[in-house]
């Protein structure tokens, strides 16, 4: 707090005679500035490594880096397996890990979407980022594409363990190349969708506690209630329900894409039918694009507020 | 009456160090903890309210360990500096909880009470998260005065507040001193303490630099005969020059270079020094106080 | 038991918004059973609602909400010294706010998990019983963990779901020595033992699980007690 004893710069009220204001050397910032797209830049940049609690405290990056190795681990110990025994092939296929680790997963996207979203609306901070020349779109847009970037590092990171050592035990480079490049765009749309679903919570519930959980209520108990309609629907043969019910869920509509867009099978009710297939790939873009949406919405009320 | 005691109090985080060896009595009146920000003042309140164990030493009040021991709060009012988190209670609802908390028979006439005491009467129906800074700092106090404490522990009480509230806090604050409460305070501004506070106590980097009446110690710090380095462009004129002054007692040169000075009174030596080295042309390099103890106190109070 | 403490925590937690967030999952948990058993015959998907949905996943999320809400925010912010500035006992500050989310859990974790059993099979309300028993139990235990857990981290839920998620949900199923440490093995066990007609896959014996819950919720609530007992302002964080 500053003090309030500091000398006046100025002479006081206008009028005083005697007031007289110290030339003792200040100067504004007269060189280059940097536009919107370089504050922008910057911002997505610092968001990006305060995922990972890169440039934070010590502490704050115990989480992240203690999920991302437990993430890692499985893959690690796969390849060193497919290694020892000497697979042609590996015994899971790339998209289905991150179906496979949907805890680490949906614990990593909970924790860190406070760190970008709450904080700086609980302590006010977020008035010192809205008084810069950057809009409030240009903020939400930049932190959400920066949780983006850090669950997709996160799904993508195991998978690119298994692809490498996939590579070095010579396994078929193309149909490996081809099935990486397929789990690196699926994941994209995951990234995106549970990016919109952390930031969203984080930028409404505020406290870090109620934002986990209910970021993990909607990941993990929303797939559960998914999974257990479309148990019932393959079980009661009506499969039709069990997709347009896939439609519904983030982890759901993963499943589904998997299914597509790849030969992996993980999905309980697969979408059937060119029309199904592409109403999974559209809704999964809506559900990104809508979640970033309504997070611009509410950063832009906080602007005219 | 009660009277908080300290005992060669230190606390430390890790390498460190908050509180340095503090030895003090802190007795009925208005006694204000002055030091500037991130002196330990905070953990100094803390220490006294139990809310922190001391990492040596011991803090007692009326002779009963403070760490602890929950008892102690039938003594105590804290008016900490964090704010209150309840906005979702309305001021009345909050005191009255405070109230009851403390186990009063009639709690509702003693939260009314502390509330008329804070004039805060008319406002208590409305929530906390409505309040103004002034009127949380209240509200606050009114909390830690509803079981009519004989000791009141306030941090930073005036900070963030405006100034008619503040002149309010400040002749409440005199009025329980007068009543025979423990009253402390702590603040960063001087002239807060000065109005309030006759005793002072000065905390400097977690060291208890005075105690005492305000003017006793700016008096100490003046009459006492004080050693000073001195650098300079030409030692030896200035020595010439300044042994001719009646408020110098001795002036050395020094073998490598600058010079001692002993000062006799203070007051007249801060005046005539730039004076004298002004009219011999002499560039004053540096001037420091080589009393340590003083120093902190000095520079600090000097410096506000 | 501290009336005004319980009166504050429970302020604290229905009062809000966050009071709603808890009542969305035992109402979407409840649609679910209603609907399922509107288009189905009545026990379907028995043990994936109740068993799986309701008492394995909503009521530990439930648990985790309410511990959090009646402790974490005052610990997070400090503002606990007003009601620890206080001649109050600190277990008493403890045991009262173990009691409200105590009741929350029960209210909406446990209650849903009977009336998801009831609704998905009205023809054996005793395995709807059984299921309530087990819940009731995970609702006892968890409280007191993750109160515990509040008490010690600021992390209380992340790590409150990595326990539940992956050491009991993902581990337990592959390592069968984890029921010992399992909160939801507990409670399977104990639901298993008032009806036939649940299975408990592994059993750690009910007596085992029963203890092991007591000295869970007595420990947490102790531990919650002791580290509000030691609680220490500190400066500025």
């Amino acid at each position: 707090m500053p003090s309030s004893h500091t000398e006046p710069r100025t002479g006081g009220p206008a009028g005083r005679a005697g007031g007289v204001i110290h030339d003792i050397g200040y100067r504004p910032y007269a060189g280059p500035r940097g536009g919107h797209g370089a504050i922008a830049r910057s911002l997505y940049l610092t968001g990006v490594r305060n995922v990972f609690g890169l440039g934070r405290s010590g502490k704050s990056k115990i989480l992240p880096f203690a999920l991302l190795a437990l993430n890692v681990l499985p893959a690690v110990i796969i390849v060193g397996v497919v290694t020892f025994i000497g697979l042609s092939s590996l015994p899971l296929a790339y998209p289905e890990y991150a179906a496979t680790t949907t805890i680490l997963l949906g614990t990593f996207a909970a924790a860190q979407g406070p760190i970008l979203f709450s904080r700086d609306l609980r302590h006010g901070t977020i008035s010192l980022y809205l008084a810069r020349p950057l809009s409030a779109t240009a903020y939400a847009l930049a932190r959400w594409g920066a949780l983006a970037t850090g669950i997709f590092a996160f799904v993508m990171a195991p998978i690119l363990v298994m692809y490498l050592g996939a590579l070095l035990a010579q396994m078929d480079a193309g149909e490996q190349t081809t099935d990486f490049l397929a789990a690196t765009l699926v994941s994209l749309l995951l990234a995106g969708m549970l990016a919109s679903v952390s930031g969203l919570f984080s930028a409404i519930a505020l406290r870090r506690g109620f934002a986990v959980v209910g970021t993990i209520g909607t990941i993990l108990f929303g797939y559960g209630v998914v999974a257990v309609i479309q148990g019932i629907s393959l079980e009661q043969d009506q499969e039709r329900v069990g997709e347009i019910a896939g439609l519904f869920h983030p982890m759901t509509l993963y499943a589904g894409l998997v299914n597509v867009l790849t030969d992996a099978d993980n999905a309980i009710t697969p979408p059937t039918g060119a029309a199904m297939e592409v109403l999974y790939v559209v809704v999964s873009v809506l559900l990104a694009l809508g979640g970033l949406g309504l997070l611009l919405l509410r950063y832009r009320r906080l602007a005219t507020r | 009456m009660s009277t908080l005691t300290f005992d060669k109090v230190s606390r430390w985080y890790g390498n460190v160090v908050a509180v340095n060896d503090v030895s003090m009595e802190i007795g009925p009146g208005v006694t204000g903890l002055l030091g500037p920000n991130g002196a330990g003042k905070s953990t100094l309140i803390a220490l006294m309210a139990g809310f922190l164990s001391p990492s040596a030493g011991t803090v007692h009040l009326d002779g009963a360990p403070v760490w602890r021991n929950a008892g102690i709060f039938r003594q105590i009012g804290l008016v900490p500096e964090r704010e209150v988190a309840f906005g979702y209670l309305t001021g009345r609802q909050f005191v009255q909880a405070n109230a009851e908390l403390h186990g009063l028979p009639d709690p509702g006439a003693a939260c009314e009470a502390a509330l008329a005491t804070v004039e805060m009467s008319d406002a208590a129906a409305r929530r906390i998260g409505t309040y103004s800074k002034g009127m949380r700092q209240r509200v606050k106090l009114a909390s830690a005065l509803v079981h009519d404490p004989g000791v009141l522990l306030l941090d930073e009480p005036f900070n963030g507040v405006d100034p008619r509230q503040r002149m309010h806090l400040m002749s409440l604050l005199t009025r329980f001193g007068s009543e025979g409460r423990t009253v402390l305070f702590s603040s960063h501004i001087l002239e807060e303490v000065e109005q309030v506070a006759r005793h002072v106590e000065v905390v400097v980097s977690g060291r208890h630099a005075a105690s005492g009446d305000f003017g006793a110690i700016r008096r100490l710090m003046t009459d006492r005969p004080n050693r000073y380095v001195v650098q300079t462009s030409d030692d030896r004129a200035l020595a010439a020059a300044l042994i001719a002054d009646p408020s110098v007692i001795g002036v050395v040169l020094a073998p490598r270079g600058g010079l001692e000075i002993e000062v006799g009174d203070f007051g007249s030596f801060a005046v005539s020094l730039p004076r004298i080295a002004r009219g011999l042309g002499v560039r004053l390099i540096e001037v420091s106080p080589t009393d340590e103890s003083l120093e902190s106190v000095f520079s600090y109070l000097v410096s506000s | 038991m501290n009336p005004t403490i319980v009166r504050l925590s429970a302020q604290a937690l229905f009062g809000r918004r966050r009071g709603l967030m808890m009542l969305v999952i035992p109402v979407v948990l409840l649609a679910l059973t209603l609907v399922v058993r509107l288009l189905t015959e009545p026990g379907t998907a028995y043990t994936e609602i109740v068993g799986e949905l309701g008492r394995d996943l909503a009521l530990p999320l439930v648990a985790l909400l309410a511990a959090t809400a009646v402790l974490g925010p005052e610990i997070d912010d400090g503002s606990i010294v007003y009601l620890l500035a206080k001649p109050v006992n600190r277990w008493s500050v403890a045991l009262s706010k173990y009691a409200v989310a105590l009741g929350a859990t029960l209210g909406f974790g446990a209650l849903p998990v009977l009336l998801a059993g009831l609704v998905n099979d009205a023809g054996n309300p005793g395995t709807a019983v059984a299921m309530l028993a087990g819940a009731v139990l995970a609702a006892f235990t968890y409280s007191g963990l993750f109160l515990a857990l509040c008490a010690f981290t600021r992390h209380a839920v992340v790590a409150g779901l990595l326990f539940v998620f992956l050491w009991e949900g993902t581990l337990g199923n592959l390592l069968s020595g984890v029921r010992w440490l399992s909160v939801s093995a507990w409670a399977r066990d104990l639901a298993a033992a008032f009806s036939d007609r649940i299975d408990a896959a592994a059993s750690v014996g009910t007596p085992y699980a029963v203890v092991a819950a007591l000295v869970v919720v007595v420990g947490g609530v102790a531990f919650a007690g002791w580290r509000l007992s030691t609680f220490s302002l500190t400066g500025e964080t």
